[in-house]
């Protein structure tokens, strides 16, 4: 038998001690509609970041070299670690559970960019899809740097000094691939081919972000940072050698998975499997 | 990563600017770590690599992803001049007289005691 004080000792450190890259804030200052706007926003990034580091978590233990294996396995927890912020901050702002948000909505209610839907593939598809879903997050990132909510402006910028890491990296594998003729270059080309009609949907306009664009919160609006990356990709493709690419515009339904896509029904199984085996239990 | 030292086929091979060229593997990158500023640079270890780039990215995961370094510096093991010769860095005759080690002070120090010892009465 324990006594009630020494459960209370047992337990874990408090959520805010365990996040100190966290700022504290108060959510109570911001109105209503700019903070449904920005927990939308928080939400589909923590998906898109959280989805990404799943998949590309898939290379741990078979990447195509060792010393890739352990540097493109930590690429994929710094985006879980990611996530792990904006689920938190997203939780500060609705009151929900951020280990729930993360592991125990259906496949239907998640948010990501559809171009996160895509499996793992091959190495040069996962180096792709990366380096264009990266090359989306950095300009999205950029847009947030000087936000008018402080508290995210502040986990930007720890954000984006990881990031810079991450797209040195990509480029690197872009180049190497694309520099070789034969398998590496077709299978880069592939992928390129099946990943571009979905790349723009990480920039899926969101309900509310006019308004954030107003109060200051997000720079520029969604077309707006759409198109800024698509001059840079199409700029980096070309410097490549690679073909030129129809990315279109980012449609409405970029983020939607009220019918999810069979790739994403298992992830979903697999990320969600040991949280779902006893659900509610505190680990 | 491989083992921290050449292979043995590496040895006695050297290009004509003393590097150790074809005999090492040119897919190994040495790297060196500064812990703090101003402190000095120090064999890490090494890492596998395909280019300059992709080492300098990976000696960043494997010596310095939980900031225990402020700089690293990255080498191929090629380019490092070689030097393990015995003739010219261990010579065969007895140089003990040139360490500090060759001089007993134990004595010295004694009889310098004694005398200011006696200065002093």
């Amino acid at each position: 038998m324990t006594t009630a004080k020494e459960t209370a000792e047992h337990r874990l450190p408090t959520r805010q001690t365990l996040l100190p890259d966290l700022p504290v804030f108060d959510a109570t200052a911001l109105d209503h509609g700019t903070r449904d706007a920005l927990a939308e926003l928080l939400l589909a990034m923590a998906d898109d970041e959280f989805i990404c580091g799943f998949w590309d978590s898939e290379w741990t233990g078979i990447a195509p070299l060792l010393e890739e294996d352990v540097a493109f396995s930590s690429l994929a927890q710094d985006e879980i670690g990611h996530a792990r912020l904006l689920y938190e901050m997203y939780g500060r702002l609705t009151g929900a559970d951020p280990d729930r948000t993360a592991f125990l909505r259906a496949p239907e209610e998640y948010r990501h960019a559809r171009l996160l839907d895509h499996p793992r593939t091959d190495w040069a598809f996962s180096i792709c899809r990366r380096w264009l879903y990266d090359t989306a997050d950095a300009i999205r990132l950029a847009a947030l740097a000087s936000s008018s909510f402080k508290p995210l402006a502040e986990v930007v910028a720890k954000i984006r000094r990881e990031e810079r890491y991450h797209l040195m990296h990509l480029d690197a594998w872009m180049r190497r691939l694309a520099a070789h003729d034969g398998e590496p270059r077709a299978k880069l080309v592939a992928a390129l081919d099946t990943l571009a009609p979905d790349a723009l949907t990480v920039f899926t306009p969101l309900a509310g972000s006019a308004g954030l664009v107003l109060a200051g919160v997000l720079a520029q609006p969604m077309t707006v940072l759409a198109e800024r990356w698509s001059l840079e990709v199409g700029g980096m493709l070309a410097q490549m050698g690679l073909p030129k690419m129809a990315f279109g515009r980012p449609s409405a339904d970029g983020r939607d998975h009220s019918q999810p896509a069979d790739s994403f029904r298992w992830l979903w199984g697999e990320f969600t499997s040991v949280a779902r085996s006893e659900e509610g239990v505190e680990w | 990563m491989t083992d921290h030292q050449p292979t043995p086929a590496a040895e006695g091979r050297r290009d004509e600017a003393g590097r150790m060229g074809d005999g090492a593997d040119p897919g190994v990158w040495e790297v060196f770590r500064q812990e703090k500023d101003g402190e000095p640079m120090r064999h890490a270890g090494n890492v596998r690599a395909p280019d300059r780039d992709l080492a300098m990215h990976y000696a960043r995961e494997f010596y310095s992803r939980r900031q225990e370094s402020v700089r690293l510096w990255v080498v191929r093991r090629t380019e490092i001049a070689d030097l393990s010769d015995p003739d010219l860095l261990q010579p065969p005759l007895d140089r003990t007289f040139k360490k500090p080690g060759g001089y007993v002070l134990r004595d010295k120090l004694d009889a310098a005691k004694k005398r200011a010892k006696a200065a002093k009465k």
